[in-house]
């Protein structure tokens, strides 16, 4: 049904010649599902790009695909020019992109300092035990660093507030050495202030020129201010890709509103055949 | 994205917002009853103490050193299950086939010894065979994706049976448990006068005291485990994926956790600790009982203590000195009914009240100490 609508665009493979991650023709069903079906993005070094999208476009798919976390079942990624099959969200951390997913992947029953070294944890040597001193002090300077303030690094994070968790998420992503970061809706759960903070954080890191950050955002004011280059994704193809200083707040919004008129009238037609 | 992240209740984000540290507040304005209470297995500590004391002033012998050795072989048993079965409860799973470990492994000692294996590789043997099970479980419920309780329900059946099945349900001697009397002139005093009296002497081989014969052996077992396995639960990256497993499986996963490789070792360490169980129960009794009552009635208490202790069976939160005090309240109460003289008929009736009373003076003491702002 899906495939039956026409869709106006669809951006083909492209390249530049400093890019560090490229995705080709990648598809994703869950059963009669279909959440990707030719998806083609770029991205390049040390630039911030924004994924709009509608709910169930398939953004989060795609960011779950890129981060290792599962499998497309068709399609090609490239790393730094190389085919890149991640086996897993560790293998892919390992190749340097780490992500901070939609629900914050945050343990409540462990403290800060475990949860921002969650499965990279410091330990001695020869006995393998936890390094927790080490992980206290990096936290501690890694937050301060980001500015937010987390009074307690030793309380569980079920006992912080929803902003907090938040920060807590982007700080472990940022802190993690990796080239590339994937933020799927970094501000989803913030106050303007917190989220003016992580803002702020991304442009610093945008500055720095070291990371390349793919940031899935609702928010058209945040993307213009923020990304480099924004990219539309509808119905699991990417139907727009342009630099945020050749698009404006009007010409998103317009793609949107022509997105729901298109469905309304899908479903009418729909209607009529049956009736 | 609200429903995902939810903030904490307002009374506690309140409590954080007054000072830096409110916790270590109460701690100095209400002393060491405090501290005590602020500890994970805070509560049951309190209320293992308390039936401690009232056994001891309800009976005269309760606070002897004899009667502390006759409590062991009630407790340490149920403490080593208990460890095992936390870090398959802590990761929101259950293992309801440590009973019948606990029944093969000894049938299956006895068979590899007297087909002319020696001791110490046939329990080595046993004991594998038994991680063996405990990886089918953990592939079951990791990979298959069986619910572990259905799991874990149909290998107690299975291998229960299959000890009834090789066992041909006759009871047997266990193997290197054989008692050698000797006799030994023994000087006594009796009025001024030194005598000599033969007194019969009970000997069992080294291998039989080390593996549960001797007075002290089970205990110390019991304590090396919980320590080293309250060490690797709370100090190293196994425990620390332990919990996140069983706190938030999905987020565990996506932050890298191999959920499958920590589920498998984990049922594969609680099959261990109950195949050992196993044995070491076989040796100190000197007989192998192809029993499966008695097993399953084993494995309730084992998980009792677990759960007495502080660990949930929703997953997430638990610990092994947990486990260890659950099972020793459960050691206390049965010998304290005992030493008061309960009619052997009346003993599981006030034993199950006992629990329910004081399950539910420990759900009022964690209140208490919840009031303290410690959760």
């Amino acid at each position: 049904m899906a495939d039956a609508q026409p869709i106006e665009t669809v951006v083909p493979p492209t390249s530049a010649p400093d890019d560090v991650l490229r995705v080709e023709h990648i598809s994703k069903r869950f059963g009669p599902v279909t959440a990707l079906r030719d998806v083609n993005l770029h991205l390049r070094k040390g630039e911030v790009l924004g994924l709009l999208g509608d709910n169930g476009s398939g953004k989060s798919t795609l960011i779950k695909t890129i981060s290792g976390f599962q499998k497309q079942d068709s399609g090609e990624m490239f790393l730094h020019g190389e085919p890149y099959r991640p086996r897993g969200v560790d293998d892919a951390r390992s190749q340097g992109i780490d992500t901070v997913f939609q629900d914050l992947a945050l343990i409540d029953e462990l403290s800060v300092y475990h949860n921002m070294f969650l499965c990279r944890e410091h330990v001695h040597h020869p006995i393998p035990l936890l390094a927790n001193r080490r992980m206290k002090r990096e936290t501690r300077t890694a937050l301060d660093e980001i500015g937010i303030n987390i009074p307690r690094i030793d309380v569980a994070v079920a006992r912080l507030s929803g902003g907090q968790r938040q920060a807590i998420a982007v700080a472990r992503t940022v802190n993690s050495d990796a080239d590339i970061l994937l933020l799927d809706e970094p501000l989803a759960a913030m106050g303007a202030k917190e989220g003016s903070m992580i803002l702020d954080l991304v442009a610093r890191l945008k500055a720095e020129g070291r990371v390349s950050i793919i940031m899935i955002l609702h928010n058209y004011v945040h993307v213009l201010q923020a990304c480099d280059r924004v990219s539309m994704i509808q119905d699991g193809v990417i139907t727009l890709d342009k630099p945020t200083n050749e698009t404006s707040v009007e010409e998103l919004t317009e793609i949107v509103v022509n997105e729901y008129r298109r469905a309304r009238e899908q479903e009418r037609s729909e209607r009529q055949a049956q009736g | 994205m609200s429903s995902v992240t939810g903030g904490p209740p307002a009374s506690e984000s309140q409590a954080s917002g007054e000072g830096p540290e409110p916790r270590a507040r109460s701690f100095d304005t209400h002393g060491p009853l405090a501290r005590v209470l602020s500890l994970r297995e805070g509560s049951i500590i309190v209320v293992a103490i308390v039936t401690a004391v009232y056994f001891s002033l309800e009976t005269s012998n309760f606070l002897t050193g004899a009667n502390f050795k006759t409590l062991l072989p009630y407790f340490a048993p149920l403490t080593i299950l208990a460890a095992g079965e936390v870090f398959v409860m802590i990761l929101g799973e259950i293992d309801l086939s440590i009973g019948a470990m606990y029944l093969f492994s000894p049938i299956l000692f006895y068979k590899l010894s007297t087909a002319g294996i020696s001791l110490v590789p046939s329990v080595v043997i046993a004991l594998l065979c038994c991680m063996a099970v405990g990886a089918v479980n953990g592939f079951f419920t990791a990979v298959v994706g069986i619910s572990s309780f259905v799991a874990t329900l149909g290998m107690l059946f299975t291998f229960e049976g299959l000890s009834l099945i090789i066992s041909h349900g006759a009871p047997v001697n266990t193997p290197g448990a054989e008692v050698h009397q000797t006799t030994v002139k023994v000087e006594h005093v009796v009025n001024g006068h030194h005598i000599f009296l033969t007194e019969t002497v009970n000997h069992v081989g080294t291998f039989a005291k080390i593996f549960g014969a001797g007075t002290y052996s089970e205990f110390i077992w019991a304590i090396v485990i919980v320590f080293l396995l309250q060490t690797a639960l709370t100090f190293t990256r196994w425990g620390l994926h332990t919990v996140a497993i069983g706190s938030n499986k999905l987020g565990a996963a996506e932050a890298g956790v191999s959920v499958r490789l920590i589920t498998i070792r984990n049922f594969v360490l609680c099959s261990l600790t109950a195949g050992l169980v196993g044995i070491l129960e076989a040796v100190r009794a000197g007989s192998v009982q192809p029993d499966p009552s008695g097993a399953n009635e084993i494995l309730f208490f084992a998980i009792a203590s677990a759960v007495i202790g502080g660990t949930l069976l929703a997953g997430g939160s638990g610990t092994v000195i947990g486990a260890l005090i659950g099972a020793l309240f459960l050691g206390i109460l049965q010998d304290g009914l005992i030493l008061q003289g309960v009619n052997a008929n009346y003993k599981l009736f006030y034993l199950g009240l006992a629990i329910i009373v004081a399950m539910t003076v420990n759900v009022y003491v964690q209140r208490a100490r919840r009031g303290h702002g410690s959760g």
